[in-house]
């Protein structure tokens, strides 16, 4: 057998960029340590190449590059690669650390193992790096009360969280007497008693926690709010990408076929999803700060894609999850780079701060109007064709006999539409329509950050056209 | 691969918005340009129905997408109307918009997206790009009346937004519910081919019903919001009032009408089944509209508010003549949707005028205009006897076959119609008393003696709708002419569901 070392070669190139960035503060001359930043993009590109040309396979029981891991690693090094280029033009002054950038590879190295992960220990190692870094991300901004009390909040949520699901991974090792999902699919195929249930719960807190579904949300809108708005495009996208494909690993490797959508696991999962976009759509409406808006608008998003995966089995539901997270995740960063550029000048994302966005920055507040109708839905933008997907497989689903539970939930996603549309227009008007007298011209934006604002917008009209993408992203899931 | 000019009835307005954001000066003229193209072009398809009577599609296109929607566009009587309607109507915002200041390039490119998606409803035979169409036109309405509105125009856009979105949202789900009971590789989104499956949807089980009651709710929904019947217009008189006065012009000229062509484009050929059994109802809302809006429309202080509860009165008509399921009432109806759109544009543009001298709509606050105003004068009586429904004049030929129509349908449908004829009296009412406070009688506000008279601008955008509406009150024929063969065709349809 050949050794599967080689399948790694993305996540190599990644550990080794993190530390060529560290080496690279220590030589760069202190004048000239944005170079770092460079490296680490070039890392991300580097990683990316590979992840194109890199077989499947598994390695020792412990990760699988299956076509799941194929889509997923893309992804995830895309959105890590926009969030790089955008955050080198914001992330001068005070916050131009190179260590930054090494944390941001390192959240991306984290999802990709919990993306490739078939094991609980490589889901759970996976999980903690992606927190670990996360944590210091969030409390990036040294001197800032909220920041810091981002990543406190963001810490303790997340220890418990993790707390839960070791413990929850303890009981499945000692009631299956396996690690790997493979074996305790196999020990669990004969049925699942109620100790074994109430573990696989417990053990999904972690990833709940990591897509921020209801009743593990109530973090993320303060640890939005309070975070540097780079920070956030990065922990509300590459994160969710991970922890979706983990969920979708899990419930199709161990949980029996008995249990698994439609029966109690399909109920437990179209509940949450109905949780979320019903607490998501109703409480975004009282914020008064954009990026808590996008914060709770990131919850019922995690909601809707849960929806597609209470759809399934079959590959169709798991590819409009796929299609719905491209089309959340460049709007989402889209959305919160433009907000960290009117953030760092107006020194805060409070709605009564964004007034006269428009007037000053007429581009960048077209693109983020852009991006919001697409999180809103509203057509032809990707935002659109996403909900249609998952509507399209839950209503599907929800017509077979015993499902219709499905049909009710893809109405209280058309519903919360509506409801959490107000909630965008709240930004809009915000930054659009009031009135300003704002004259001083701003300085120019950087190019990292006009580079990737036009990747982003482009991808959301394209994606938002691209009708056939269901079929294909199924047909790569197949394997055909 | 070649473009039709259907199809550039709605590249054309989205090339010249490009070109309005490129030249603040040339905006308008470009704008002017952009909305004069759909018109020649709609032109084009009515002369082209009129030498070929029948209900079939005519300036055929498709340009198949995937998943079985794509871009296929088509016209009958009906559709080439409502084209050159749309093209007529946002040529004379247009001009009334012409000295329009602030941020002029964002305005006309703005009122060339909507010029576009409202025209892409219009020529549209798929079902997916219908519905798309209709939600993009919230975008630019939503800026257009937050942006360049009264005081309030931020609440009143987002209400609009958020109104209209929560109407549609159910035909979201009807869309995809069709689309998932057709067997597979016959899955298809074109509306000549939906409508030959109206058995399946009923077949098909959605939520304990069938799925062409649920769909044919969800469109009646999203429909009912638009045109906008009561009580589901509470987001008109804050739109209409807050909009600028060209906005208000396009909100009654065209997007009411999108309401009435959704009821004559989807929900009756989708679901004839359903028309037929839920015909009382929507001819019930069709009365209560009617009397309800003229009756308050009576109590008015504002010029606006009153024109645009004139508006729900009238589109009322519409509604009762369609339900009815007769030719002269359903012609009727579609008679009225178009006629309405002359009547109401040009009653929304005398408002403008005066509020552009005045700076207020308050009718009590006027008196006597007649003398500094003689033109302004004489138009506005048109106008309002238009809108009283005058024979003659254009309001007239559609509200009498809406009439006629629903006496001669069965069930309550006489006792509509004989209730309906009561707003005849009140419209003529509530227009003629507010003709009487403003034009005439002696000049209250001696400050309004200085006003101007119509000046060259104001003469050209109201001169055609005044033109027009004495050309069809007079000779209403060809107008009828080309609608009725797809009101015809469209009956014949709901009644072969009758078992």
């Amino acid at each position: 057998m050949m050794d599967p070392l080689h399948l790694l070669l993305p996540e190599a190139v990644l550990a080794v960029g993190i530390i060529a960035v560290l080496i690279a503060d220590m030589l760069l001359p202190a004048g000239r340590k944005s170079g770092a930043g460079l490296v680490a993009a070039a890392t991300c590109a580097g990683a990316l190449v590979a992840a194109a040309v890199s077989g499947r396979g598994p390695v020792h029981a412990m990760l699988s590059f299956d076509s799941l891991t194929t889509l997923a690693r893309p992804g995830i090094l895309l959105a890590t690669l926009l969030v790089l280029v955008a955050g080198r033009g914001e992330q001068r002054g005070d916050d131009g650390h190179p260590a930054w950038a090494a944390l941001v590879l390192s959240v991306a190295l984290g999802a990709m193992i919990t993306a490739a992960a078939n094991n609980l220990v490589t889901i759970y190692l996976g999980l903690e790096l992606m927190s670990l870094a996360g944590y210091t991300l969030a409390g990036w901004r040294a001197g800032s009360r909220t920041s810091a009390e981002a990543g406190m909040k963001y810490v303790l949520f997340g220890g418990a969280a993790s707390g839960l699901m070791l413990f929850g991974m303890s009981h499945i090792y000692g009631l299956t007497g396996h690690l790997d999902l493979d074996g305790i699919g196999k020990a669990l195929a004969d049925g699942m008693p109620l100790s074994v249930l109430a573990a696989l719960m417990l053990a999904s807190v972690g990833i709940a926690y990591k897509l921020a579904v209801v009743p593990f949300h109530f973090y993320a809108p303060d640890v939005y709010q309070g975070a540097p708005a780079i920070a956030v495009a990065l922990l509300g996208t590459v994160p969710k990408i991970a922890a979706t494909v983990a969920l979708v690993r899990s419930l199709v490797m161990t949980v029996p076929p008995d249990l698994a959508p439609p029966a109690l696991v399909g109920w437990a999962l179209a509940l949450a999803a109905m949780a979320s976009l019903v607490v998501a759509a109703f409480t975004a409406i009282a914020s008064r700060d954009a990026k808590r808006i996008v914060a709770f608008s990131a919850i019922g998003h995690a909601g809707a894609i849960i929806l597609a995966l209470a759809a399934m089995p079959g590959p169709a539901p798991v590819a409009a999850a796929a299609f719905y997270l491209a089309a959340y995740v460049v709007a989402n960063i889209g959305a919160l780079v433009c907000l960290s550029v009117l953030e760092r000048e107006r020194g805060s994302s409070d709605l009564g701060a964004l007034v006269g966005a428009m007037r000053q920055r007429p581009w960048l507040t077209s693109a983020l109007c852009l991006f919001l109708f697409s999180l809103a839905g509203v057509p032809p933008l990707a935002g659109f064709l996403a909900k249609w997907g998952i509507l399209r497989e839950a209503l599907h689903a929800g017509g077979e006999p015993g499902r219709s539970h499905l049909t009710i939930a893809a109405l209280v996603l058309l519903a919360t539409t509506a409801v959490s549309a107000w909630s965008y227009l709240l930004i809009i008007r915000a930054a659009v329509l009031q009135p300003s007298t704002d004259q001083v011209r701003p300085p120019r934006l950087a190019p990292g950050v006009v580079a990737v604002l036009t990747v982003c917008a482009g991808a959301t009209i394209g994606l938002g056209l691209w009708l056939d993408g269901f079929a294909v992203i199924a047909r790569v899931l197949t394997g055909h | 691969m070649v473009i039709g000019p259907l199809t550039w009835s709605v590249l054309a307005p989205l090339g010249f918005a490009l070109l309005c954001l490129c030249s603040a000066r040339g905006a308008r003229w470009f704008a002017l340009l952009g909305s004069l193209v759909p018109l020649a072009i709609g032109l084009a398809a009515l002369g082209d129905c009129a030498r070929h009577p029948g209900a079939e599609f005519r300036m055929l296109e498709s340009h198949p997408w995937a998943a079985g929607a794509g871009w296929m566009v088509g016209v009958d009587g009906i559709g080439a109307a409502m084209l050159t309607l749309s093209g007529l109507v946002v040529a004379i915002a247009t001009i009334s918009a012409w000295n329009e200041e602030r941020r002029a390039h964002a305005y006309h490119a703005l009122v060339m997206l909507l010029l576009a998606s409202m025209n892409g409803v219009f020529v549209t035979l798929d079902l997916l790009v219908f519905y798309i169409c209709w939600e993009v036109m919230l975008v630019p309405m939503l800026v257009l009346i937050g942006l360049w509105g009264g005081e309030q125009r931020r609440y009143a856009a987002m209400k609009f937004f958020v109104f209209t979105l929560a109407g549609s949202v159910l035909m979201l789900a009807m869309l995809i519910a069709m689309w998932n009971a057709l067997p597979e590789g016959q899955r298809t989104f074109d509306l000549r081919l939906l409508m030959t499956h109206w058995q399946l949807w009923e077949r098909t089980a959605f939520l304990g019903m069938p799925l062409a009651a649920f769909g044919f709710l969800a469109v009646l929904l999203a429909a009912l919001v638009k045109v906008p019947a009561v009580p589901l217009h509470t987001w008109l008189p804050h739109a209409h009032v807050q909009a600028p006065t060209a906005i208000s012009v396009i909100l009654a000229g065209i997007l009411l009408k999108l309401g009435v062509y959704a009821l004559y484009r989807l929900a009756w050929p989708l679901f004839p089944v359903q028309a037929i059994q839920w015909a009382w109802l929507i001819g019930l809302i069709g009365v209560v509209g009617i009397l309800w809006a003229a009756w308050v429309a009576l109590g008015q202080r504002d010029l606006k508010r009153l024109v645009a509860y004139s508006s729900v009165s009238h589109m009322g008509f519409c509604l009762l003549g369609l339900a009815g399921l007769t030719v002269a009432g359903a012609t009727g109806g579609m008679v009225q949707a178009v006629t309405h759109g002359l009547s109401s544009s040009l009653l929304f543009l005398l408002v403008g005028v005066i509020y552009d001298r005045a700076h207020h709509r308050n009718i009590d606050g006027f008196g006597g205009l007649a003398a500094p105003m003689p033109r302004f004068a004489w138009i506005l009586l048109i106008a309002c006897l238009a809108g009283a429904g005058l024979p003659g004049l254009a309001g007239f030929p559609g509200e009498a076959m809406a009439l006629f129509g629903s006496f001669t349908a069965g069930g309550p449908f006489p006792w509509y119609a004989a209730a309906a004829t009561l707003s005849v009296v009140l419209s003529a009412a509530y227009l003629l008393w507010m003709l009487k406070r403003v034009a005439y009688g002696p000049l209250t506000h001696h400050e309004h003696a200085a006003f101007p008279d119509l000046d060259a601008r104001e003469l050209a955008m109201t001169m055609p709708l005044v033109g027009l509406i004495v050309l069809v009150g007079v000779w209403p024929g060809p107008l009828v002419d080309a609608l009725r063969p797809s009101c015809e065709a469209l009956l014949a349809h709901v009644r072969g569901a009758v078992p």
